[in-house]
């Protein structure tokens, strides 16, 4: 009986399937099994009384110990089926479908959303423009120096590539009419010799508010609440006095540099400030060429440079990445905003 | 530009002023301070010198004798300028001089040279290297240098761009006002002589042909001055500033545009007979005092001696009517030339002088007169006794009156958008030399006539004014008061959005930013002749000419970039191509292009096509255009339009774009080993709505069931021709059909591919008996039948 005790358990731990527990339970417990056939080839008349009642002591007690070790073999069995499947979860994950944005088109994106937020138009304008809305309309007369300070494209049929997205401020007025409220992201062209921080091909938005009582005081809180949600923090600004012949008063607007908090370091040159955007109130001959009287109404331009912001942003040292179709690149920007 | 403070605070009291707080508040109320430099000069033991004797060595040196005081020196002397009597400054053996240069004792050819005449620049007082200093007669031989001249300076360099529409501050005394205003300190007036004195002279003949770019021209002729070295002081400030000194007439003019921005010129009053200022008519040549032969073109703007060219106007002098040490008699030319006329001509030939640099500003003219009335007065300050020969003569208009503004008080506190006083306003205005007088609510504003006319003549002009002295950086911000309205979104940029972030979002494309340009080279590998173009007068290279009428080109040359860094990869740009209309204008459209590249190893062409069509088919349902039709297509008008590699993209019955393949040799120059799938979409074409009316459809209450079937057909009548056919078959109970795989190769004929397709049925009332579905199969089989089709 001792041999049929050790057989079985070493049977039961080399069944694994539940069929194999079952073909166990059969060979011992079944109508031919050993312990069947134990008792069956029992001879009690050979045994005493005393003898007798040892075996079906003895026997009793191995029959229970199988049905105990069987039962035990199915749970344990039936546990291990109910168990997930082994899979190695350290394996990276799969993405197949993600690509990427350039990071002008983020940054736009996000400036859209800014100036959406504070009812702001969003248009759109043309890359080939006329001499009228290029420069004309923007109080800079032929022959005036500002032309200098622009290098321009000149198309041979006599329109040019736009230097600026202020081109489009005397479309918006004549469009819209006042009051508005708009901004212009876009391609602009300047006949820049191309360094590191000189592109002929940047992209700038300009905005325009113009109303019945737009002041200086309108233009630097609307500046620093933009700013302050483009940087996502308290943008501390400051004006002063900068020449565009399309605004006056005309500024340059500084922001207190955000990597050292004005006191001075290598990104803001040691001032604590960084030059950021030139803005002002809307020359009244801008505002008379848009057929807006500049005695009933006035308003303010800016012009943020979108791609001088993504390199601020992203931290791109070098204006020149940002056309030259480098994957190494591209694929650095995030596919959503 | 350079200001020098030691200048400025002549006119200005600078003391308890730092250099660092001046260029502050400057950049903050009048134009950009870049930096400031410290000039220190070396003068420690440097003595006022004569020379006594010179000794010609050979080699261009001399050996000259200098007495300092009562004691004697030579000293071996490079220079070409030293000539006998004059006086200069003499560094003796054991003095430093700039760079830390000592100076000892040496033979030099034999002889004994115990110190140096110095040049200002080796004294560190700037001005260059032109020679040992020319110095007055009357500087008493021996003195101390260091007595005469201020040990050092300090130099604010301005940028020139903020100072563009302010002609005014091209001077120091421009400067120095500013500085008076913002700091509220009194300005001293310049000394000047009243020309009106020479009024019964008789006028010196000038006559001038050219009012349009000469709008005023001023002279002035004197005798008795003679071209003697400048006194020390004018001298230093002009080495100070980087400038040469001549002599006392030409270093007055030099020194008179510094201070009031006015160039002017000296001419030599015995060479000229009469003045002409007139355009040079002809093309030919002009020789400029720098010995320099130039090319004139007719409209080139000339000051004639009667029929001679003797300067280019407002630009350079020509060579032979300068003054020279022989000079006795001095013609002074005060004018004022059109910017326009001075910036082309100077731009043309290259020549920028401090001169045309001013010119091209657009100075007052009224500061003709101004700086001829200062340099008589520096004159007789010099001690010179000019006899003025002829009146002040001038032709065109001076403009010297003062133009006056009429402006409502509160037009300050509105636009500015802070309340101001109008005392504050008045103090103002008059610190930066404007009359300004109030009634009521009304300011009577003057405008001096050393204004430009072109930077003040608004109200906008005097507001700036006031407030950039009041300082930007007091205002209190305030947002501005408007009514809330709905804002219109711009559909047409939304569109473009969402278009680019379905692709990188779902698609794995990479967007990319192109030239808005050909490259020739690269058309010219690429084969491809563009037909009409726009094209650039100044390209920003030969072969960037002609603007863009297609994005893939530029595509293409991208993809040929990345294919050594990656072996698969999907890129984009949403961008605009231009094409001429009529002879004056332009169509300007937006183009979305893009390119999936792979490996040839990756995976098969087929499959690949598939997913840039599957990602085009993607967007279109995304966009809500409605489905993408794909339709063989038959134009060739570039070289990846392959016949048999690519087919027009259509919606809606309008061809929109093109989707192809790259192969053959083209493919080879852009990625060799590699498939290249492109496609060209008109983009404009492809609004949809922005916000489409997607409509929930309910499920069927009853379940429905599906079934393949795979249906063997012809591989080369394609999918699209067994798709047509099997359009044929309708069924109540059919709801949609997919496609769900191909299969070709063993098991079936040659020529033939297997497509297998999913029908789904179901039906809204009731659930399917066996019988109906039984009904569908046979109705199904039935309709292959009747087109020739089995199943697998």
């Amino acid at each position: 009986m001792q041999e049929i005790r050790t057989q079985l358990s070493e049977d039961l731990t080399a069944a694994t399937t539940g069929q194999d527990i079952e073909a166990v339970r059969v060979r011992y417990l079944g109508r031919k099994g050993a312990l069947t056939l134990l008792r069956k080839n029992a001879d009690f008349s050979a045994m005493s009384a005393d003898e007798k009642k040892r075996f079906g002591q003895q026997f009793n007690e191995l029959k229970r110990f199988a049905e105990q070790q069987i039962a035990a073999a199915q749970a344990r069995q039936k546990n291990t089926a109910l168990a997930p499947p082994r899979i190695d979860m350290t394996l990276p994950g799969l993405n197949n479908h993600l690509g990427h944005l350039h990071p002008i088109s983020l940054v736009q994106l996000e400036l859209e959303e800014i100036f959406q937020s504070l009812g702001f138009m969003i248009l759109d304008g043309y890359h080939v423009e006329t001499d009228f809305y290029n420069f004309e309309s923007l109080n800079i007369p032929r022959d005036h120096p500002a032309r200098d300070m622009q290098d321009t494209y000149w198309l041979k049929n006599g329109l040019l590539l736009r230097t600026h997205t202020s081109a489009n401020q005397v479309r918006a007025l004549e469009h819209y009419g006042v009051p508005v409220r708009a901004v212009f992201p876009g391609r602009c062209f300047r006949n820049e010799a191309i360094d590191p921080s000189h592109e002929n091909t940047f992209y700038q938005l300009e905005g325009l508010m113009v109303d019945r009582e737009i002041s200086v005081a309108n233009l630097i809180a609307v500046m620093r609440t933009v700013l302050t949600a483009v940087f996502h923090r308290e943008v501390t600004v400051r004006l002063r006095p900068g020449y565009f012949p399309f605004v006056e008063p005309g500024f340059e607007l500084d922001i207190q540099c955000l990597i050292c908090a004005g006191e001075g370091c290598s990104t803001c040159k040691k001032s604590g400030w960084i030059e950021l955007l030139p803005c002002g109130l809307v020359h009244p001959r801008v505002l008379e060429f848009g057929q807006v009287d500049p005695e009933r109404y006035s308003g303010f331009a800016f012009g943020l440079g979108l791609t001088r912001l993504a390199m601020m942003k992203y931290n791109i040292p070098d204006i020149r990445l940002l056309n030259a179709g480098d994957l190494r690149f591209c694929q650095q920007f995030p596919a959503a905003v | 530009m350079h200001i020098s403070l030691d200048w400025i605070a002549q006119y200005v009291d600078l003391s308890d002023l730092s250099p660092q707080t001046i260029a502050h508040r400057l950049t903050m109320a009048t134009a950009e301070v870049e930096g400031i430099e410290t000039l220190v000069r070396s003068l420690d033991g440097v003595r006022i010198g004569q020379v006594v004797s010179i000794e010609p060595m050979g080699d261009q040196l001399t050996f000259v004798s200098v007495e300092c005081g009562t004691e004697q020196f030579t000293t071996v002397c490079g220079a070409l300028n030293v000539r006998e009597g004059m006086k200069s400054a003499f560094a003796s053996a054991g003095v430093t001089i700039a760079r830390r240069q000592t100076i000892t004792e040496k033979q030099v050819g034999g002889k004994t040279s115990q110190g140096i005449l110095c040049s200002s620049e080796e004294l560190g007082m700037g001005g260059g290297h032109f020679g040992i200093l020319d110095l007055p007669a009357s500087l008493e031989s021996g003195a101390a240098l260091a007595d005469l001249v201020p040990p050092s300076d300090t130099l604010l360099e301005i940028d020139n761009k903020s100072l563009t529409h302010r002609p005014d501050l091209w001077g120091h005394y421009g400067i120095a006002r500013e500085v008076a205003a913002i700091f509220e300190r009194p300005l001293r007036p310049l000394q000047l002589v009243d020309v009106a004195q020479y009024n019964d002279l008789p006028a010196y003949p000038l006559t001038l042909d050219d009012p349009e770019n000469c709008p005023c021209y001023c002279c002035i002729e004197m005798t008795g001055v003679t071209a003697l070295p400048s006194p020390l002081t004018l001298q230093y400030r002009l080495h100070a500033l980087g400038q040469r000194t001549f002599n006392i007439l030409v270093d007055l003019t030099n020194y008179i545009m510094l201070e009031l921005g006015q160039p002017m010129h000296a001419f030599d009053a015995s060479r000229l007979q009469a003045i002409r200022v007139a355009p040079f008519g002809t093309t030919g040549r002009f020789t400029t005092l720098d010995g320099q032969e130039r090319h004139m073109l007719p409209e080139d703007l000339m000051i004639w001696n009667e029929r001679e060219p003797i300067a280019l106007a407002g630009i350079m002098g020509g060579l032979n009517s300068e003054v020279s040490e022989r000079t006795t008699g001095l013609l002074l030319e005060s004018a004022n030339f059109k910017d326009a006329r001075i910036r082309r001509t100077a731009t043309r030939l290259g020549i920028h002088t401090d001169a045309s640099q001013r010119f091209e500003k657009q100075q007052p003219p009224a500061n003709t007169k101004i700086a001829t009335e200062r340099f008589l007065s520096l004159l007789l300050k010099v001690g010179l006794q000019p006899q003025v020969r002829s009146r002040f003569t001038s032709q065109g208009t001076l403009k010297e009156q003062t133009r006056y503004l009429d402006i409502p008080t509160e037009f300050f506190h509105r636009r500015i958008g802070n309340p101001i006083a109008q005392d504050r306003i008045v103090s103002i205005l008059t610190s930066l030399g404007f009359a300004a007088s109030k009634t009521n609510h009304t300011l009577s504003v003057g405008i001096p006539p050393f204004r430009s006319e072109r930077d003040i003549s608004l109200p906008v002009d005097i507001l700036e004014e006031v407030t950039r002295i009041q300082g930007y950086d007091n205002l209190e911000p305030q947002m501005p008061n408007f009514s809330v309205e709905r804002v219109a979104f711009n559909d047409r940029l939304r569109t473009q959005h969402k278009a680019r972030r379905v692709l990188a979002q779902a698609h794995g494309f990479s967007e990319v930013h192109n030239y808005s340009w050909f490259d020739e080279t690269w058309l010219k590998t690429l084969g491809y002749e563009p037909e009409a173009t726009l094209e650039m007068v100044n390209p920003s290279a030969e072969h960037n000419v002609r603007l863009q009428t297609t994005l893939l080109p530029n595509i293409f040359a991208v993809v040929r970039k990345n294919t050594a860094l990656r072996d698969h990869f999907r890129i984009f740009e949403l961008g605009r191509v231009y094409l001429p209309a009529g002879e004056q204008d332009r169509i300007e459209k937006n183009v979305l292009a893009g390119a999936s590249c792979q490996h040839e190893r990756l995976g098969n062409l087929e499959a690949h096509f598939r997913q840039v069509k599957g990602a085009l088919e993607a967007l279109a349902e995304q966009l809500s255009l409605g489905a993408l039709a794909f339709a063989p297509a038959t134009t060739t008008t570039a070289p990846w339009h392959t016949p048999g590699g690519y087919v027009d993209i259509i919606l809606q019955d309008a061809v929109v774009g093109q989707l192809g393949f790259l192969s053959g040799p083209l493919l080879a120059k852009i990625a060799p080993a590699a498939q290249v799938v492109w496609f060209d979409l008109d983009f404009d074409r492809l609004e949809g709505p922005i916000f489409p009316a997607t409509s929930y459809a309910p499920a069927s209450r009853y379940p429905g069931s599906w079934f393949d079937f795979s249906i063997v057909a012809s591989a080369r009548a394609g999918f699209a021709e067994l798709a047509r056919i099997l359009d044929e078959f309708s069924h109540d109970l059919l709801k949609k059909r997919e496609f769900m795989a191909l299969y070709q190769g063993k098991g079936l004929a040659e020529g033939t591919a297997s497509y297998t397709f999913r029908y789904w049925i179901e039906s809204q009332d009731s659930t399917l008996t066996g019988e109906q579905i039984e009904a569908f199969q046979q109705a199904y089989i039935t309709f292959l039948e009747s087109k020739g089709l089995h199943l697998r």
